[in-house]
């Protein structure tokens, strides 16, 4: 029954805290470093998204094989899911072994990762240079000025347009640069009344534009001590959500419940825009047949917190090496391709549309590539011009927790709550939860 | 002679606890340690490997959460509309099925069984795209004017709980039914045929034969799908990820979220687990007594 499956997590669970209460220390001393001793250089690197990061991770791999033929490296896709439960329980254990060498982690979770297991991860500043990767970066891939992560995608949002729906309802693609979001949902009555489409989709259970909006804000669900939750008299994040509320209720929002209905969203052609990270480009492109009609404007800002700027990030992850044998040859192959090579990253942005955080590369021959299928536009000069004005912020080691909290307070402003209560709530439950 | 008798005995004692040693002390690692290992630890506290003694903190913890208590709520309205409906149901689709006059017994009867051999996420993802927005349970809907607005199945609070019924009655109903089925078949045919003679009506004979007949495998389904809802999970997580809001979080998926989504903090989890464990105890001492089966 369904027993089964639970039961499988619960005695999971079980065995991954027999495991640990031993451990100690164990990771760090118990294991022989043989690969050194005996030459083999094998490292195995652990990714999701085989379109994206795996396929970058191979373009990386070829470049590292030209001049180390003597090192093998491994590849594995897996969900992004399972790589967190395997470095969950793995980390647990106390033993690396069946764990990789290199692995990518979402940038709102990294500091839970580096927190939780301290000495798990191999302190990277040797091996590259901080201060070459984007500053919004920074705040997440290191902890206590030592920098474990090697920033890798630009999460950086725009504003995804048909211009054809625009120009029937009377505006022009100028019209939707540098906006707020009180103009933006203006147009979208307009475009709703013209043309009968949505605005734009969103899923009630997914409060990303909400992220977008405060980190646009240089605010977050967490103070910059990335630990005590900010959500009371947090003006930004009220702000975004009175915001929410006039867009959800304007009659401009298509609501979905998953990714793929996402996607169906505007490739179907059923809504005019798509506010969301650069990564969503390759989608955006799958309908061939829609060229020529799409543009990317600046992401809109808060109208009434002065401090929003036209730019902000949704998403994006990093590289970590693993403090376990192999480290070594990990961190030189991580910083001799991803850290330092700029022809890699014209390759990247080239064969994949991966838009990068390693600055160096941001004025090479790709990115200034005009794109056909928007309308002639330099869209990855633009996102790496934005990409510079991302506030900085702490995403500390919570994003998920409150999220799941505000998502019901989210549920309750909108069916009439009042806001403030709904924060102070959601504050005072963040604080019981978060130790 | 005495002796001898006793060393025979002691001998074929032994013998006895040699056969079952590999299986009690198997029985021992796996489940009796991690079991204890786990009360161990859900008395600790700390993010990931970071584990230290808190006392009784996470208990206290467990009464204060909100976000427990939702959960809690949650899975016991499955379990309050859920679990009675799919047992009806099943009794009443076994009887049925057990009508000697029946057709194509061996299709129907496959057909009801089949859901239950289906994987748990495939069946999951299939519901998910049937109840979506612009699924075909809405589409069929709309065009037959049954509705003139899309049902929210999956966004919207009330639906969404209403759709993880639909879907785990769907998936359980057919499995209950072949504990019915079998016991029906146990059940002499001239128990009936002397209620008929005495008149009784077939709805007289499902009340005053049937069911009491049948209570001994009422009770066992009905533990059973307590138990199951109770650890309800992949469903969720694949249907509804819990949303909208925390609408239809189980207690189950809450464990996976404090382990996994969240900064690991499985000190707590194993805390949270420990409430699924009591409240099992509980019900299920609960409908023992309440089925009088204390003999």
């Amino acid at each position: 029954m369904k027993k089964k499956l639970s039961a499988v997590l619960l005695s999971s669970l079980l065995l991954l805290s027999a495991c640990s209460s031993n451990s100690g220390n164990a990771t760090n001393t118990a294991k022989p470093t043989d690969q050194a001793a005996t030459g083999t250089k094998e490292i195995t690197v652990w990714a999701w998204d085989k379109n994206f990061n795996i396929a970058a991770m191979k373009l990386a791999q070829e470049a590292y094989a030209k001049d180390h033929p003597d090192v093998k490296i491994n590849i594995v896709e897996y969900a992004q899911d399972d790589i967190i439960q395997k470095l969950n329980t793995g980390l647990n254990s106390g033993t690396t072994s069946g764990l990789p060498n290199v692995v990518l982690i979402e940038d709102y979770r990294a500091q839970s990762f580096l927190k939780a297991y301290p000495d798990s991860f191999q302190d990277l500043s040797s091996s590259i240079k901080a201060s070459d990767f984007a500053d919004y970066k920074i705040g997440a891939t290191s902890l206590n000025g030592k920098q474990y992560g090697l920033p890798f995608d630009s999460g950086v949002t725009g504003l995804y347009v048909r211009t054809d729906y625009l120009q029937q309802a009377g505006y022009k693609v100028d019209d939707m640069k540098n906006i707020d979001w009180d103009k933006f949902i203006e147009i979208g009555k307009a475009v709703k009344a013209k043309t009968g489409k949505d605005m734009l989709t969103q899923d009630p259970n997914d409060l990303g534009l909400i992220r977008m909006m405060i980190q646009s804000a240089g605010s977050w669900y967490l103070k910059s001590d990335g630990s005590t939750p900010d959500l009371k008299d947090n003006a930004a994040l009220k702000d975004a959500f009175q915001t929410y509320k006039t867009l959800m209720s304007a009659n401009i929002v298509k609501i979905t419940s998953d990714w793929n209905s996402f996607l169906a969203g505007f490739n179907s052609g059923a809504v005019a825009t798509v506010p969301t990270g650069n990564w969503i480009t390759p989608s955006v492109k799958a309908q061939a047949d829609q060229s020529g009609k799409w543009a990317v404007v600046p992401f809109p800002k808060l109208k009434n917190t002065a401090s929003s700027v036209n730019a902000s990030n949704l998403g994006g992850s990093s590289w970590y090496v693993l403090n376990s044998p192999g480290k070594e040859v990990a961190a030189d192959f991580l910083g001799k391709t991803l850290g330092s090579n700029v022809d890699l990253y014209q390759k990247m942005l080239t064969n994949i549309g991966v838009i990068g955080t390693y600055k160096p590369a941001a004025s090479g021959e790709a990115y200034t590539k005009a794109d056909d299928f928007f309308g002639g536009q330099k869209i990855s000069s633009d996102f790496a011009t934005w990409t510079t004005q991302i506030p900085k912020v702490n995403y500390g080691m919570h994003t998920y927790e409150i999220e799941d909290i505000l998502k019901v307070g989210a549920q309750n402003y909108l069916k009439g709550t009042d806001l403030d209560k709904v924060l102070s709530d959601a504050q005072s439950q963040a604080e019981s939860q978060i130790k | 002679m005495v002796a001898l008798n006793h060393t025979m005995k002691n001998r074929a004692q032994l013998t006895g606890w040699l056969f079952i040693a590999l299986a009690v002390i198997l029985i021992c690692i796996f489940y009796f340690y991690p079991m204890i290992q786990a009360l161990l630890l859900s008395f600790k506290t700390g993010a990931g490997a970071n584990l230290h003694f808190n006392g009784v903190d996470n208990y206290k913890r467990l009464f204060s959460d909100k976000t427990f208590f939702t959960a809690v709520k949650n899975t016991f309205i499955f379990l309050i509309i859920q679990v009675p409906i799919m047992i009806l149901l099943a009794m009443i689709i076994s009887v049925l099925l057990n009508d000697s006059n029946l057709k194509f017994k061996g299709f129907f009867r496959t057909a009801i069984f089949l859901p239950c051999i289906t994987s748990l996420v495939a069946y999951s993802v299939v519901f998910k795209y049937l109840f979506g927005n612009d699924g075909l349970v809405n589409l069929a809907l709309l065009k037959l004017h049954i509705l003139a607005q899309p049902i929210q199945w999956i966004s919207d609070p009330f639906w969404a709980k209403v759709t993880i019924i639909i879907a785990i009655t769907w998936r359980w109903t057919g499995y209950n039914m072949i504990f019915y089925l079998s016991s029906l078949q146990n059940i002499d045919s001239s128990i009936y045929e002397a209620a008929r003679l005495d008149g009784a009506s077939s709805i007289r004979q499902f009340f005053s034969i049937t069911v009491p007949l049948l209570k001994p495998i009422i009770l066992f389904t009905s533990i059973t799908s307590t138990i199951g809802t109770l650890q309800l999970f992949d469903e969720i997580v694949n249907i509804t990820k819990g949303g909208p809001g925390n609408a239809t979080l189980s207690i189950s998926q809450y464990i996976y979220n404090l382990s996994f989504k969240y900064s690991p903090d499985f000190g707590y989890a194993a805390t949270v687990s420990y409430s699924i464990v009591v409240m099992i105890i509980v019900l299920s001492v609960l409908q023992i007594k309440l089925a009088g089966e204390n003999k």
